[in-house]
């Protein structure tokens, strides 16, 4: 129990909303720069639980990085040697 | 209205001058809708993030604009029917556009970029012309009696620096 909790101490680190803690930050399907931190190297969406993210801006950003997939600024499948 | 905004890419061969008889065509198609055009913005060449009928680069065009579904469905299908377009994408901007906020966003853009408008308005629009070219010239003589005033002020201060150094 009190390895548990220390390992807990540890490794756990307050996660911010990048977009509520800097409100000039947009999130635009136009601007696959900002979107690709978001995204794994394979192209994938990181989920909330990871980023941080508060829902409304997971929101945004998931309906931003599918446009953008849309219109083939981002892959839908990035092979690794994209990057 | 509404106010949309249309991104489609083009085949990256296709030269230059065909482009203006494609965004004429489209930009004629806005105001027999009623529509209004906002803006067309030409990003260029970029790379696909995945071929796209075999091209890994396309020129990407963005067009603003403000209409109703009746015009998102002409101008698509003439993107669809038209083989020099690789892909297209229409996103609502705007579920209600204010006529006002957008005309003053269209003369502010007219102002910025005073370039193409004489070309637009020469056929009938005169008068309007006539009044924007004194505001313009009184905004660029103010603009630089700035700089002549600043620069004895930087000079000054080089003066001093170079005098302290």
């Amino acid at each position: 129990m009190a390895r548990y909790k220390r390992k807990r101490r540890l490794f756990r680190r307050r996660k911010v909303c990048r977009f509520c803690a800097d409100t000039s930050l947009t999130i635009d399907y136009k601007d696959p720069r900002t979107l690709r931190f978001f995204t794994t190297e394979r192209g994938k969406i990181i989920p909330r639980r990871v980023s941080g993210n508060c829902a409304k801006h997971q929101r945004e950003l998931t309906r931003a990085i599918k446009r953008a997939r849309t219109i083939a600024l981002m892959p839908y499948a990035a092979t690794l040697s994209h990057y | 209205m509404r106010r949309y905004e249309t991104v489609f890419i083009l085949n990256p061969e296709l030269p230059e001058d065909q482009h203006k008889l494609l965004f004429d065509k489209l930009n004629g198609l806005v105001p027999e809708d009623q529509g209004t055009l906002v803006k067309l913005d030409e990003w260029g060449h970029k790379r696909l993030a995945y071929e796209i009928k075999k091209h890994t680069r396309g020129y990407y065009v963005l067009m603003d604009f403000c209409g109703d579904g009746a015009l998102v469905h002409e101008i698509e299908r003439n993107l669809r029917l038209d083989d020099r377009v690789l892909k297209y994408m229409t996103v609502l901007k705007d579920n209600a556009v204010d006529m006002e906020a957008l005309e003053a966003e269209l003369e502010a853009a007219k102002e910025q970029t005073p370039k193409p408008e004489p070309v637009e308005e020469a056929t009938g629009e005169g008068e309007e012309k006539g009044d924007s070219e004194p505001t313009g010239t009184g905004e660029a003589s103010v603009t630089e009696a700035d700089p002549s005033e600043n620069t004895p002020e930087t000079s000054n201060q080089e003066e001093q620096e170079n005098g302290t150094i």
